[in-house]
Parts: structure tokens; C-alpha cells; sequence
């Protein structure tokens, strides 16, 4: 079945239980078994922290979406929920279109293993074959320009070389929605104009992208929509000419 | 633009929905079979990696603990090398697998945070890298296996399709074992520690070292000892024995019973392990 990109996320709550030293260690479980109950709040096991509640979030082909708010606002949190990695607590979260996620760069790449090694590692990650990698491999071993370098351990590289590398391997799947914490801070100005490129690529074939930022200008930049997050409570999504009224409220 | 790719998270809706969403780990992660298999060999190619034998040092050393403990404990317990030697090179071999895919289950989960925490990739995709990773070293280890059954005369091509019986019933009783141990040791940070003293003393415990007839037949320690059972019914079909009857009941009823209890735990844990790590 085929179904136009869209993200469709209604009354997402995620709650997070904490499991802090004392939840970890067996010793202390049992003990709470054994003895036959709760000995006090703070023998009670895991903490919950309100992640994300009630978020509702409808895009479409097309919509780039910024999402701004402190540290600890959620915004990693949802970014991983709309990935698939965390399961929602309450609400439900409906994604049509491939999903490429580039929360942490450095997800399945092996500093001992050499460029192309890590571009298959990764590109087998991210759901292509064997030998749709094979057949794509030039083309991502152009895209990260490291030419005779990709023949070398990763562990050589330099932090931006790194980052090109992760960038080409994570994007090379044709990805209808993109999610990114951050944008790519490391790397000179090259690599900055690959992302864009990638990027652009990415809105003309009217995918979604969720960008999560601190940086305003960034966001004014590449997103058109926008949401603040404040203590997992979510704004209604807003127009991004309205991002200056949106932090001022 | 068209896709045809799918994904639906929603919240609890009772018992029955959260064995389904369990269950679809469980097929997606074998529809995506080959991407635990490429794990696994990455794991294995980057264990080995600059070394100049590679993966062969798994042989290597596996061959010398044979040659070792096999002639050392041959003249301990004054028994002929000619029985000897090939049953403690299956012993140690098969243990290995065993040991290995529980022991390697305690970092499944724990190893794979980074990924479990931003793709939708199943659970049971790590569980299967940590199996067919112990596959892969048992492979090298079979050609020990096989020289020794060659050398001292026990090679029999009709009792290979026995013995891969009993492989195949070591392998989903170990599977088990090994997704319980993930689960369990990402929530709980002894349990590895537990699970390799275990081990360890089960190894001890089990026919690797010392023959089992030393015991008698039928004593209590062989017949309740399922890593006994695991490796008899490999072991014994190689050796030209048959194996008993009990054996397979019991493998058999460890197999239901162990994956019914995995499968319970990983229903109602399964929302909650990336969480843990």
C-alpha cells in the first residue's frame, strides 16, 4: 500500500522511569521482595519523570519542522519516539515514509574498521541489502569526498572527516523523513554545504524533516514550521515568521 | 511521493495487543534476518581484526585446550586417549557454544544501546547477532571436531543428521537462555556476574572433563542436568552412541517451557529496555 509521507502523532505521552543505582542493584530488589513491601519512597524502585504529555503532531510532504525549548524540554524524546525507538506510554504515533534518524553521528560506526566497512555496517542499519549497498557505494564514496581515505580505519580520520563519513552513510538511504538533533556542529564549511545540499535534496523530494535546535538563525534557515517544547508540553505548531512571538511567550 | 513504509507506535491496549506487538519483534527481526547475520560477522572480523590467522585463533586455541586437557585428564582418570580425546574436544566445543551465547547474552542489549535508543530495529535482531556470532566460532571449531572424529575413527557420515538434531536443540535451548540473560542483565547490572559463576560451575558440574559413566548412568546430577542433556545429544550420535530417549523429552520440554517464559518476560519488559540501558 502506498500512502503519501505524513507523521501523525496524537496525545503521545512517554513516561520515563529512571532506574538510578539503587534500581539496578539486585540486592537492593530482593531486599524489597524479600522484606515484603515498599520500606519508604525511596526504596520504591523506579522514579518517573513526565517525559513528553499529550504532545499532538500532524505533518505533511513537505513541512520542515524546528524544534526549540531547554535542555531536558523533551525534544530528544520525541525525536525518538517519532524513530521508533521509544514506545509510546499513552497516545499513538503514525509515520507513512521511510524514517532516517541522525540523532548521534556516530551510531554503528567502528573506529577499527575502515571507511567503506563502516558505510556497509551502517547502510545495513539503516534497512538496504548487501547489494543495494554495493550498488550505491560509489555514489556515497563520492558524496563524503574522503576519496583514498575511505580505504583507511575510521579511527585515522579527523573529527570532521568522521562526521562527513557518518553524515553520507546515515542520509544514503533515500529517507522520506529525517530527524536531527542538532545540527552537524562539527567540520568545516564543506561538509556544512554537503548537509545543505543533502538537505535540500531531501525538501525537494517533499519529504519532512524535524530538526531540534538551540540556534534560531538555523532554524529560521532551513525549517518552516516551528514547536516549542517546555517541560514535555508541546506548543501548537506554529508558522516559523511567528518563532520571535513563540519564544517571547 | 509514494512510500511504502510503515510505522505505527501506540500505547498499551491490554494483554492481548502487547503479545501481538511482541510477536511482530519476533517476525520482523526475522524478515531481517540478514542484517544479525552482518552484525555478527562484523563482530567476529573486528575481534580479529589485524591479527594475522584472524578468526583461525578461535581453532588455534580451541585445539591446544583439547590437546591439553585431553591428555592431561586421559592419564588422570586412566582412560584410553582413543575415547577420550574426542569426547572432551566435543565437550569443550559444544559447552563453548553453549556458555558463549548465554555468557554473550548478558551484553546483547547493553552493547546495542546506541542503536536501541534512536532506530526501530527488533529486539530479537541482537538476540540472533549473539547467536549466529557463537554459530561463527563454532564453525571454526568444527574442524577440530572433525579432524579428531577422522584421526581416532569415529567419523560415521550417517550420524550427522542426529547429531544436527541434537545441534538444533542445543542452539533454541541456548537462545533462550541467552535472550533471558539480555533482558535480565540490562535491568539489573549483577546479573552478568551471576550468570558466568553459573556457567562456570555448570561446566564443572556437566560431563565436559570426566565421563559420565564414572557417575553411573542414571545418578540425579546427569539425568536433572540440562547442559548434560544439550550436549548428549550432539556428543553421544558423534561418538556412535544412542542417545536416550530422555534426552529429547527433555530438551524437548526445556525448549517449550524456556521460550514460553522468555517470551512472557519479554512481553511485558519489552517497552521498557531501552529504558533500562
Amino acid at each position: 500500500m502506498s500512502h503519501p509521507v505524513s507523521i501523525s502523532v496524537s496525545d503521545l505521552s512517554i513516561r520515563f522511569p529512571v532506574y538510578g543505582v539503587d534500581a539496578k542493584s539486585l540486592k537492593k530488589h530482593l531486599a524489597r521482595v524479600t522484606v515484603g513491601g515498599r520500606l519508604g519512597s525511596s526504596m520504591a524502585g523506579a522514579t518517573e519523570v513526565r517525559a513528553l504529555s499529550k504532545l499532538n503532531l500532524e505533518l505533511r510532504a513537505g513541512d520542515r519542522l524546528g524544534l526549540i525549548g531547554h535542555n531536558g524540554s523533551g525534544k530528544t524524546t520525541l525525536l525518538r519516539a517519532l524513530s521508533g525507538a521509544y514506545e509510546p506510554d499513552e497516545g499513538m504515533i503514525d509515520i507513512h515514509g521511510h524514517i532516517a534518524a541522525l540523532l548521534d553521528l556516530g551510531l554503528g560506526i567502528d573506529p577499527s574498521a575502515t571507511g567503506y566497512d563502516n558505510i556497509r555496517l551502517r547502510g545495513r542499519i539503516a534497512g538496504l541489502s548487501a547489494k543495494e549497498i554495493e550498488l550505491k557505494m560509489d555514489e556515497i564514496a563520492e558524496f563524503t569526498g574522503l576519496g583514498p581515505f575511505l580505504a583507511m580505519p575510521v579511527k585515522t580520520y579527523s573529527a570532521g572527516m568522521q562526521a562527513r563519513l557518518a553524515f553520507a552513510a546515515a542520509t544514503a538511504v533515500e529517507a522520506d523523513v529525517l530527524l536531527m538533533d542538532e545540527w552537524i556542529a562539527v567540520g568545516d564549511a564543506d561538509i556544512q554545504k554537503l548537509a545543505h545540499k543533502r538537505l535540500l535534496n531531501l525538501v525537494e523530494r517533499a519529504g519532512i524533516l524535524v530538526l531540534a535546535s538551540h540556534d534560531l538563525d538555523l532554524l529560521r534557515l532551513y525549517c518552516n514550521k516551528v514547536m516549542r517544547l517546555e517541560g514535555g508540553v508541546a506548543s501548537p505548531v506554529t508558522d516559523i515568521r511567528k518563532l520571535a512571538e513563540l519564544m517571547a511567550a | 511521493m509514494d512510500t511504502a513504509t510503515h510505522m505505527l507506535r501506540t500505547g498499551r491496549r491490554g494483554p492481548l495487543f502487547e503479545v501481538n506487538m511482541a510477536l511482530r519483534d519476533v517476525r520482523a527481526s526475522l524478515q531481517r534476518i540478514g542484517l544479525a547475520w552482518s552484525l555478527a560477522k562484523h563482530d567476529i572480523v573486528s575481534r580479529y581484526r589485524g591479527s594475522i590467522i584472524g578468526p583461525f585463533w578461535i581453532t588455534l586455541s580451541m585445539g591446544l585446550m583439547v590437546a591439553g586437557i585431553g591428555l592431561l585428564n586421559a592419564r588422570l582418570f586412566q582412560v584410553s586417549l582413543h575415547d577420550f580425546i574426542p569426547f572432551v574436544a566435543m565437550g569443550i566445543v559444544f559447552f563453548g557454544v553453549i556458555s558463549g551465547i548465554v555468557n554473550e547474552g548478558c551484553d546483547t542489549f547493553v552493547q546495542a544501546a546506541g542503536m536501541l535508543s534512536q532506530t526501530s530495529l527488533p529486539m530479537f535482531t541482537f538476540v540472533w547477532r549473539t547467536v549466529f556470532r557463537n554459530a561463527i566460532n563454532l564453525a571454526h571449531n568444527l574442524v577440530i571436531i572433525v579432524a579428531v572424529l577422522i584421526y581416532f575413527g569415529y567419523w560415521r557420515t550417517m550420524n550427522l543428521p542426529v547429531a544436527a538434531l541434537g545441534l538444533v536443540f542445543l542452539f533454541v535451548n541456548a537462545a533462550w537462555a541467552g535472550m533471558l540473560a539480555a533482558i535480565a542483565s540490562a535491568r539489573f547490572r549483577d546479573i552478568p556476574q551471576i550468570v558466568i559463576s553459573v556457567m562456570q560451575f555448570a561446566m564443572f558440574m556437566t560431563p565436559v572433563f570426566w565421563l559420565p559413566a564414572r557417575l553411573g548412568a542414571n545418578h540425579a546430577f546427569l539425568l536433572f542436568n540440562p547442559f548434560f542433556h544439550m550436549l548428549d545429544a550432539v556428543r553421544a550420535p558423534l561418538m556412535g552412541q544412542e542417545v536416550a530417549p530422555h534426552t529429547y523429552s527433555f530438551l524437548a520440554l526445556m525448549a517449550v517451557v524456556g521460550w514460553a517464559l522468555t517470551f512472557a518476560v519479554f512481553t511485558r519488559t519489552r517497552r521498557r529496555i531501552v529504558h533500562y540501558l
